[in-house]
């Protein structure tokens, strides 16, 4: 008897320190849209997050592997989840990002126009990212784009 | 509607109504446009020339305080690290420390103004003072009317250089206050405030025009030990209230060329106003020497004075027995008991000492000096005497004798 309490003195606080914390919830979500011009390098910064990255893999993946990003606007926003999110002008699509081991990894993209958008704008919302191009507005979130 | 015109205003009314929609509904720009709309209201209150200036930025304030009211939250998430009202608020006290200034500035333009108004009366009649004295001056053969005269004009010029820079002093004083209470780097608006002020005043010149004066006064006027003890004192006063508002000064205007000239223009100036009460004490001791026609090379500090009067000492020490006792004697004493002690000494070592042109080590090296030469003076004396004692006892010894070798014969 004495020897079992003893294993589960033992084993009990293993446990506990094994196991996982979680904090919940959090809201990631930034207030405002970033806009953003790259570098000749390719490389934009965010000041107020001290966010640094390369989007000539993004401008790649939208315009082909010999497009340019040496002074290129982009729009950047993270929802309340935690997502990033981009586009820029002339982009047919929002894309989608997570962070994770120093980089930022496409979760998806959004198709919005087949034309490239003129002047795309991001804003914060409650439960979703706006999309406003031109006239029409969608919402974005992370399991789907929807026009309103 | 076919109008030209209706068409151009048409297509104006809906580009404005675009622009606006887009703006509207963009929350980037909506908290760009505030953050514009936020500095150029903080340059306007920097570059506000006056209290009507404090109104329309007043105005400013509230219209940008209403045209963003519907937009508050978006901007407290986004102005950090301030918010909506705080950015306001921010704006509405650095518009109040504005208008303070002004309210200031405009209270002190009005002193200002009255001592602008003294300070011209007091240059106008200084000129004419100097002039006078400078003509009085020249004459050759000055009468008792003349010299009377001139001592009322030396006193009343005096007196209005007094008045003048007190006023002077006066306002560096409180332009030194205010700057002893920013004892910081200043801020724009400071900086711009206290220029205004250094303006309204005419700093620069008065202080120019006051030493100017002040040296003038010196090269036109014979002063006593007691005056140049007052001009030294007067300059002293003055230069260190320079001092501390000087590189304070400098520094507020280290992009302004013409305000460096003007300061750099003035420290010369102290320079040069010290020189001349400094070389007018000296002229004034030598021409004691002079005037008892001891010669002494020319001197223009403590050491070079040291110099020549020891010098000077050992010359008549080295002169004793070739020159004659009586002249040699004659020389000490007019040099020892007429000269230092009897004039330089009482009235001009203090003075020299106070203002440290002249060390106490060097006041004892030229006493002990002529102690040593009273010694050997009053050596020689001796031994003339003791010489004529001698011949005395010596013909009292013979006169002695011969009596009494005749009484014996």
């Amino acid at each position: 008897m004495k020897k079992y309490f003893l294993i589960t003195a033992i084993i009990i606080p293993l446990f506990a320190a094994c196991s996982s914390l979680t904090l919940k919830p959090v809201n990631f979500g930034w207030p405002l849209e970033n806009v953003l011009k790259s570098d000749a390098s390719g490389i934009v910064e965010e000041q107020r997050h001290s966010l640094t990255f390369n989007v000539v893999p993004l401008f790649q993946a939208e315009f082909g592997d010999s497009a340019n990003a040496d002074s290129k606007e982009i729009r950047l926003i993270r929802n309340n989840e935690g997502y990033y999110f981009i586009t820029a002008m002339g982009f047919k699509n929002v894309y989608m990002f997570s962070a994770e081991n120093s980089s930022l990894n496409l979760e998806k993209s959004f198709f919005v126009i087949n034309e490239g958008m003129q002047n795309p704008v991001l804003n914060q919302r409650n439960t979703y990212i706006e999309l406003i191009e031109g006239e029409s507005i969608y919402e974005i979130t992370s399991k789907g784009i929807v026009k309103r | 509607m076919k109008n030209p015109k209706y068409k151009l205003s048409n297509a104006i009314l809906f580009l404005l109504f675009f622009t606006n929609f887009l703006i509207a509904q963009s929350d980037f720009e909506k908290v760009e446009n505030f953050k514009n709309r936020y500095k150029q209201i903080e340059n306007s209150i920097k570059d506000a020339d006056g209290l009507d200036d404090c109104f329309s930025i007043e105005n400013e304030i509230i219209k940008l305080k209403g045209d963003f009211a519907g937009d508050i939250q978006l901007l407290d998430n986004s102005l950090y690290p301030l918010n909506f009202n705080s950015s306001i608020n921010n704006l509405v006290a650095a518009l109040e420390t504005r208008r303070g200034d002004f309210s200031q500035i405009s209270d002190l333009q009005e002193e200002v103004i009255g001592l602008k108004d003294r300070i011209t009366l007091l240059d106008r009649q200084n000129v004419t003072l100097l002039e006078k004295i400078k003509d009085l001056e020249d004459l050759h053969n000055k009468d008792a009317a003349a010299i009377q005269s001139l001592q009322r004009l030396t006193d009343q010029l005096r007196s209005n250089l007094r008045k003048k820079d007190e006023i002077v002093v006066g306002i560096i004083d409180s332009l030194l206050a205010e700057f002893v209470s920013h004892p910081f780097v200043l801020n724009d608006a400071e900086r711009l405030s206290f220029d205004k002020k250094i303006e309204y005043n005419n700093l620069f010149y008065n202080i120019d025009r006051t030493i100017s004066d002040n040296i003038e006064f010196i090269k036109v006027s014979q002063l006593r030990a007691d005056d140049l003890s007052d001009l030294k004192e007067k300059y002293n006063r003055f230069s260190k209230t320079w001092k501390q508002i000087g590189p304070k000064l400098t520094e507020m205007y280290l992009n302004r060329a013409d305000r460096t000239a003007s300061l750099e223009r003035i420290d010369a100036k102290f320079s040069q106003w010290n020189y001349e009460i400094n070389t007018q004490i000296w002229r004034n001791i030598n021409s004691l020497f002079k005037e008892k026609n001891i010669k002494l090379s020319a001197y223009e500090n403590g050491k070079e004075f040291t110099d020549r009067v020891t010098g000077f000492i050992e010359d008549e020490i080295k002169n004793i027995g070739i020159k004659k006792a009586a002249e040699s004697e004659n020389i000490y004493y007019t040099f020892s008991d007429t000269l230092w002690f009897g004039q330089i000494q009482p009235n001009w070592v203090p003075i020299l000492i106070e203002h440290k042109m002249l060390e106490e080590s060097q006041k004892d090296t030229i006493e002990s000096r002529i102690a040593n030469w009273k010694a050997q003076v009053i050596t020689e004396e001796l031994s003339v005497w003791v010489y004529i004692l001698g011949i005395v006892v010596l013909i009292i010894i013979v006169l002695g004798l011969s009596s009494i070798f005749r009484k014996k014969n």
